[in-house]
């Protein structure tokens, strides 16, 4: 099940890219859903689940960029461990913190992405201090706001079970 | 699992995707893995792509109805002139092959072109690849793509019926190119002012290049057919000691590529291109 919602969100993931693309691509360019899908996973705190599930999400990433394949999946897979450890260490409820969250590990995925090809390609073209803070921002705000209604969601079809058991018991 | 053991599966997942990355280098060749991603990725693009374009499809029909048949006129004309220059063309095309017998010289085959659809272009990472759809007959590796308008770049990755593009305007990509006016050869390299144009390499300071002049491929590289435009010189900096600095604006607007066209040309051997004068063969 849990397989299979990750999957459902990954497709999600891509549609929005892909329509984002189409419709606004410098937004696109400036949001990053799959990193938001890779740190809202993480928060639950499993590292080795998250660490695939960076590996995978990241390698999909890839096929849609013309970088060479495997960059964002390495960086993903380093800020999906890296989301899971520190969920396990400090307990993120707030809103506000998961846009923190979200806001590192973009900082964190582009260094790890330049880093990378620092190392292997032999002119790497080096994203500008702005464009980092607001890729790190604007995907922070999107991580936070899917954070939001994916609770209200939950708290709304836990009350509504809530209601039908209550209901079956009076009857 | 424990944290530890968690530690170094980790460890051991991002070494084999160094390993992985550091034996790729910088994007060249048709990696299997890609290919499996894009067979899985390509439909989603293909759907994205579907729904946009038919809704401005319908709306453009609708607008479009009343004025059919003025365009239709319209274009009955555009073909009957384009009848009269083809013709004008063959009888310059008999000519120069005439020529071309009487002192023993052939030219190579241009090939077909075949319209293919865009999926998806990566606008993320300034324009420097695009999927597209090829339908039953699959592109091929080095495979050159042209626009109405230009050169738009070779294929890099093969994947079923889709195939990855990598545009000329790519940090990594290169085509030998020459100077229309005066055929004096250079190499277009991607990346130039602001990452999404280009610039003209390894143009003595001799040569004469002027703002304006239009580039075409020199059909030196072994991968693109001669004659195909590929942009204009839009400056001439002083550069090196040798070498002029040349920045050039791309033939194609790639912001705005829906369709495609997949030239079917022969390229030379990789063996042939890549042999070192005095090899054994």
């Amino acid at each position: 099940m849990t397989a299979l919602k990750l999957l459902a969100a990954l497709a999600a993931a891509v549609l929005v890219h892909l329509a984002l693309m189409q419709i606004w691509p410098d937004l696109a360019r400036m949001v990053d859903v799959f990193l938001v899908l890779v740190v809202l996973q993480g928060l639950g705190g499993n590292s080795l689940a998250s660490l695939f599930v960076g590996l995978l999400v990241g390698l999909t990433h890839d096929s849609l960029t013309g970088n060479a394949f495997g960059l964002f999946g390495f960086a993903d897979t380093i800020v999906g461990y890296g989301a899971a450890r520190l969920a396990q260490r400090l307990v993120i409820q707030r809103p506000t913190g998961v846009l923190a969250v979200v806001g590192f590990a973009s900082v964190l995925q582009e260094a790890v992405v330049v880093a990378v090809m620092v190392m292997l390609l032999p002119d790497p073209e080096l994203p500008t201090p702005l464009a980092v803070a607001l890729r790190a921002g604007l995907s922070g705000t999107i991580g936070m706001v899917v954070y939001v209604a994916g609770s209200r969601w939950r708290r709304g079809s836990e009350t509504r079970r809530r209601n039908r058991m209550s209901r079956l018991r009076l009857g | 699992m424990d944290e530890r053991r968690t530690g170094w599966v980790l460890i051991i997942v991002l070494v084999i995707q160094l390993v992985v990355l550091a034996v790729q280098g910088a994007r060249t060749g048709d990696t299997w893995m890609e290919a499996v991603w894009l067979r899985a990725v390509g439909p989603a693009g293909r759907l994205v792509t579907a729904i946009p374009r038919g809704a401005s499809g319908a709306r453009e029909s609708l607008r479009l109805r009343s004025s059919l048949q003025e365009e239709n006129l319209r274009l009955r004309r555009e073909v009957e002139q384009l009848r009269l220059r083809l013709l004008q063309l063959s009888d310059l095309e008999n000519d120069m092959r005439r020529l071309g017998a009487a002192v023993e010289y052939t030219t190579p085959p241009l090939g077909r072109i075949r319209a293919v659809d865009v999926v998806y272009i990566d606008h993320a990472s300034w324009l420097r690849s695009l999927l597209i759809y090829t339908g039953d007959l699959h592109a091929r590796v080095d495979q050159p793509v042209l626009s109405a308008s230009g050169l738009v770049g070779r294929v890099v990755t093969v994947a079923g019926s889709y195939a990855k593009v990598q545009l000329i305007t790519d940090r990594a990509a290169s085509v030998g190119s020459m100077i229309l006016r005066n055929r004096r050869q250079g190499v277009v390299r991607g990346g130039g002012k602001g990452g999404v144009g280009l610039a003209l390499d390894y143009v003595p300071r001799q040569a004469d290049v002027r703002e304006g002049d239009r580039l075409l491929t020199a059909g030196i590289d072994g991968v693109y057919p001669r004659g195909i435009p590929v942009g204009t010189v839009l400056k001439v900096g002083r550069g090196g000691q040798l070498f002029y600095e040349i920045s050039v604006a791309p033939a194609v607007d790639f912001g705005a590529l829906d369709q495609v066209y997949l030239l079917d040309h022969t390229p030379i051997p990789r063996e042939v291109r890549e042999a070192v004068p005095g090899d054994r063969p």
